[in-house]
């Protein structure tokens, strides 16, 4: 249910808007994609070109992005939430029959001036669709089956797509965001106990299955299971990346050793150094407390995401900024999970520093609801 | 739930009463109604929101926790654990004494067909024959077209050449991994480390298995996959190169077809240095001869495996066992009136020489005099002549941790009458190895303690039984010092390293057993140095060496075998860190390089 309707009268107009933005948000966003392009710029060996440069770029339009949609209405944005999830929805489609292959998956459809990956974009439209889905829906009905079958259906839909190309990381994110989303909009414990129990118990069936006489899956089909999560028993095949970002973070030590002075990346140990596995450089060239500070940044940002949402009244601008700060969360994560050898590698870029243009116009653009959520929120009484 | 009724009757009754607006009650608990609900909303929210925010706290603790974990770990190569990834079974590296590589693995591929999975058989063979111009394009395509299911084209293959196999692009081409043994250094010390080979062979994978030197001799060790540690041995990489360098430029001044260089640490029988030219590239052993002399191929180890008639190299062993007993000592005047009769036998010196009936026991070694050892002989006595030889190790096989070894055993002649007696003295008609009079030198020069031959580097050394008292083991150093001062080794001296020896010229035994090649030799030069602290053995053998720079051929050791070992000493002692007790003078004039 949405109270906007009576409290529109006190939200800010015009381009006094500018000064009711989240400006926190706003200075820690710009400070960690700094940090990414320093790293950039080391990774690079000391130059702008390939990759600090045409990623400053990115940022500087996406920021312009961000401030356009945090100055346009949360109303008209919750109003395009359905037709933004079904035009990535179409997208992905897309992807699946003209895209481009790339690194062994199908991701990109080609624009001409940049490349587009659905995939990205699908993250945050499915945030938009469950906002505005708990908004418009009676807070009664929130646990009700039919009523629950009908956002699981919206998550599961472009994860299917996304699988199919294969992409698991976005999977991952799109099935925990949208999982998230529907546990802050009230949906029953019992779901989720539900869901959870069965996973795990899947997983142990499969797990204890094996070499008894049922086993459920192929031998073969075990040890890839086991080379996916523990990458280190096969450190020249598939724990490649993890095995050379290990031996970065453990010689990068407290401090590091120094910016520019990175071996590992440097040396071309580390496939990937510039996107998914960028933090290992960090790690190696600033140390434990180089590392540290940015973790602190990106909890900062999420705490102040949860602060606006928390302060809004407004049910979708609240889930939306939830949405967003969880969906940022789990690219960090399972980024630096990942890079860290807690979990696999499902390739998921460290949101902000990792070079790449979807994913930052993408990050953007969702901050920019969160911002409008934030300018436009209901005020007094 | 109570819900707060909108209209309370009462209430409006009573405002009524008063003439109020009941209207603003009913706004009243409306407002009250959805602030109630917008509470229970947050609530929840807010509990919700503490779930996540503790799942989310859970999350960045353990990330910050691994990153402390990981910063104050050391970074360290992890090591394969998985079966299907390990590598099977890395054959062990070989170091010289210092750790330089000799041998180690090399990752490459081999390249077999499966026939029935080819799609253009005749194609196939005529690209792989343009990569590989060594096949047979018909053959190939007659192995292709038969009713072979599989058959290997080539066991090993280079990057490109895979690359190249790979485009050609037949299903029915495939590879399979090869560990292969890589030899960096070529052919030095090609007769130490031998050599390798595949045995079983997989797709998957192939045995390597040693086939000649150390390699077989230590197969076991090698390939013991619990066993992480090279074998380390006792070669010294830089004294190996320099020997070798020496040797072949001897060997090619001196017009000789083979040589033979062994340096021996004096005390602890490890030998340092060990060519046998000509030598061959152990990553691509040369086949076996097979028919004629296998002592011409390659492949044969002159060191080890060459039993030659040493010469009078052995006259020292025969004056030590004299003083030994106590039957002379190095003033003692012998007799070496020459020629001297035994029998039917005419005792000669070399060239007809007679040094007279008054010869001291130290002339005789300096002037080589075979007459003047075979009266010490005759006085030792056959019996314990061979005690004291069998002792010195020339009775057998040398125990050096080569494969080659125990085949190659002494000659020695069928009985031992009291000509063999006296031959043997001045080291005739009695054929041992360079190895074995390295060993035998080592042990009667070292101070008198017997040394075992090793290939293995040794960290602690102890000596071994006695052989002859420190005193005569000092004596014999000091006549193998005269000989190189005022005798037959005058070439040997290297200024500064004390260098004593001995020279043992032979004539080379025809092939049909008949007597002896007159301008056949083989040349040895034994030679122990420093004199003072005796610290290494040489031994240096030229097989049918002869200088031609004289008038006539010169075919004795001194004239050849010696000024190549001094060369060789010249080069290797500082190597070994021997310091020269005197400055190092000018070069001589006689300096033998290879190039």
């Amino acid at each position: 249910m949405s109270y906007l309707e009576y409290n529109v009268k006190t939200v800010p107009t015009g381009l006094s808007k500018i000064l009711y933005l989240n400006w926190p948000l706003l200075v820690l966003i710009t400070a960690i994609a700094s940090v990414g392009f320093l790293m950039l710029y080391s990774v690079a060996g000391g130059s702008l070109s390939p990759w600090a440069e045409p990623q400053m770029k990115r940022f500087a339009l996406g920021v312009a992005v961000m401030l356009t949609i945090a100055m346009v209405p949360i109303w008209f944005w919750r109003n395009m939430a359905g037709l933004a999830y079904g035009v990535s929805l179409g997208l992905l489609l897309l992807v699946e029959f003209f895209g481009t292959t790339g690194m062994g998956a199908q991701r990109w459809i080609d624009l001409g001036f940049m490349r587009l990956q659905p995939s990205e974009l699908t993250k945050i439209t499915l945030v938009m669709i469950l906002a505005a889905y708990y908004d418009w829906l009676d807070v009664k009905k929130t646990s009700r089956p039919l009523w629950v079958i009908i956002p699981v259906i919206l998550i599961m839909l472009p994860t299917y797509l996304v699988l199919r190309q294969p992409d698991l990381g976005t999977a991952i994110l799109l099935v925990t965001g949208g999982g998230i989303v529907m546990f802050l909009a009230g949906v029953s414990w019992w779901y989720f106990i539900a869901v959870i129990g069965a996973g795990v118990g899947l997983v142990s069936a499969v797990f204890t299955s094996r070499g008894t006489p049922w086993q459920l899956l192929k031998d073969y089909q075990y040890r890839r299971i086991d080379t996916f999560l523990d990458p280190s028993s096969d450190p020249l095949g598939a724990g490649y990346h993890i095995t050379q970002s290990k031996i970065a973070l453990g010689s990068g030590g407290w401090t590091g050793r120094g910016y520019m002075q990175g071996t590992q990346s440097r040396l071309n140990f580390l496939p990937e150094k510039h996107t998914d596995f960028i933090f290992t450089t960090l790690a190696e060239e600033f140390g434990f407390v180089g590392a540290f500070s940015l973790l602190a940044l990106y909890a900062l940002i999420i705490f102040f995401c949860a602060v606006s949402a928390m302060q809004n009244r407004d049910r979708f601008g609240s889930l939306l900024t939830l949405g967003v700060g969880t969906t940022f969360f789990l690219f960090f994560a399972v980024n630096m999970s990942m890079v860290m050898g807690l979990a696999p590698v499902v390739g998921v870029p460290l949101p902000l520093v990792s070079y790449g243009g979807s994913a930052m116009l993408v990050l953007l653009m969702a901050f920019g609801f969160a911002q409008s959520a934030h300018v436009h929120r209901p005020r007094g009484r | 739930m109570t819900r707060i009724p909108l209209r309370p009757l009462a209430r409006v009754l009573r405002a009524r009463d008063r003439g109020e607006n009941p209207d603003t009650i009913e706004r009243e608990n409306l407002r009250l109604r959805h602030e109630a609900m917008r509470d229970r909303d947050r609530t929840r929210a807010e509990g919700r929101l503490l779930v996540l925010s503790i799942f989310f706290f859970a999350v960045f603790a353990v990330v910050g926790a691994r990153m402390g974990l990981m910063a104050s770990s050391a970074g360290s190569e992890p090591r394969a654990r998985a079966g299907g990834a390990a590598i099977t079974a890395q054959r062990a590296d070989i170091t010289d004494r210092n750790g330089r590589v000799l041998a180690t693995n090399l990752s490459t591929f081999s390249l077999y067909a499966q026939p029935p999975h080819m799609v253009d058989k005749e194609r196939a063979a005529r690209e792989l024959v343009k990569i590989f111009p060594d096949l047979d394009e018909k053959r190939l395509v007659e192995d292709f077209t038969g009713s072979r299911k599989f058959l290997w084209i080539k066991k090993k293959l280079s990057p490109e050449q895979k690359q190249a196999v790979h485009d050609i692009g037949d299903p029915g081409l495939l590879f399979g991994p090869r560990e292969m043994r890589l030899y960096p250094n070529g052919a030095l010390a090609a007769h130490v480390l031998g050599g390798a080979s595949f045995g079983r062979e997989g797709v998957h994978s192939a045995e390597v298995i040693g086939i000649a030197g150390v390699e077989k001799a230590f197969d076991g060790y090698l390939r013991d996959p619990e066993n992480g540690s090279p074998l380390r041995l006792s070669i010294d990489m830089t004294v190996q190169t320099a020997m070798r360098q020496v040797l072949w430029g001897g060997m090619r001044l001196m017009n000789a077809k083979g040589a033979a260089g062994i340096l021996m640490d004096a005390h602890s029988g490890e030998i340092i240095s060990m060519v046998s030219l000509p030598d061959f590239d152990p990553n691509d052993r040369p086949r076996p001869l097979l028919k004629g002399d296998a002592a011409d191929s390659p492949l044969f180890n002159r060191a080890v495996q060459g039993v030659y008639e040493l010469g009078s190299t052995f006259k020292i062993f025969t004056t030590a066992q004299a003083m030994q007993l106590g039957h002379v000592n190095e003033n003692t005047l012998v007799d070496a009136d020459a020629p001297m009769r035994w029998g039917r036998f005419r005792i000669k010196e070399f060239e007809n020489k007679n040094y007279g009936p008054l010869l001291s026991v130290t002339d005789v070694i300096v002037k080589s005099s075979n007459v003047g050892t075979a009266k010490m002989a005759l006085q030792i006595g056959g019996e314990r002549q061979q005690d004291f030889l069998r002792k010195l190790g020339f009775f057998d096989a040398t125990p050096v941790e080569l494969v080659e070894a125990p085949g190659a055993k002494p000659l020695l002649p069928p009985n031992w009458s009291e000509i063999v007696t006296i031959t043997a003295s001045y080291g005739h008609g009695f054929s041992a190895s360079p190895l074995h009079l390295a060993t035998a030198y080592s042990s009667l020069l070292n101070g008198g303690t017997l040394v075992t031959p090793t290939l293995l580097a040794r960290d602690k050394v102890e000596p071994g039984p006695r052989i002859v008292s420190e005193r005569i083991s000092r004596v014999s150093r000091e006549m193998l010092r005269a000989v190189v001062v005022r005798g037959t080794a005058s070439f040997g001296e290297v200024p500064g390293y004390e260098v004593g020896g001995k020279t043992g010229t032979a004539n080379k035994p025809k092939t049909d057993g008949r007597g002896y090649h007159q301008d056949k030799n083989i040349n040895t030069f034994a030679s122990v140095f420093p004199v003072s602290d005796p610290r290494y053995v040489l031994v240096v053998t030229l097989d049918e060496a002869s200088d031609n720079t004289g008038p006539k051929p010169r075919r004795t050791a001194g004239w050849t075998a010696v000024p190549v070992a001094a060369e060789v000493v010249r080069r290797t002692a500082p190597l070994l860190g021997l310091r020269p007790k005197i400055e190092p003078a000018e070069a001589s004039a006689l300096t033998l390089t290879s190039n």
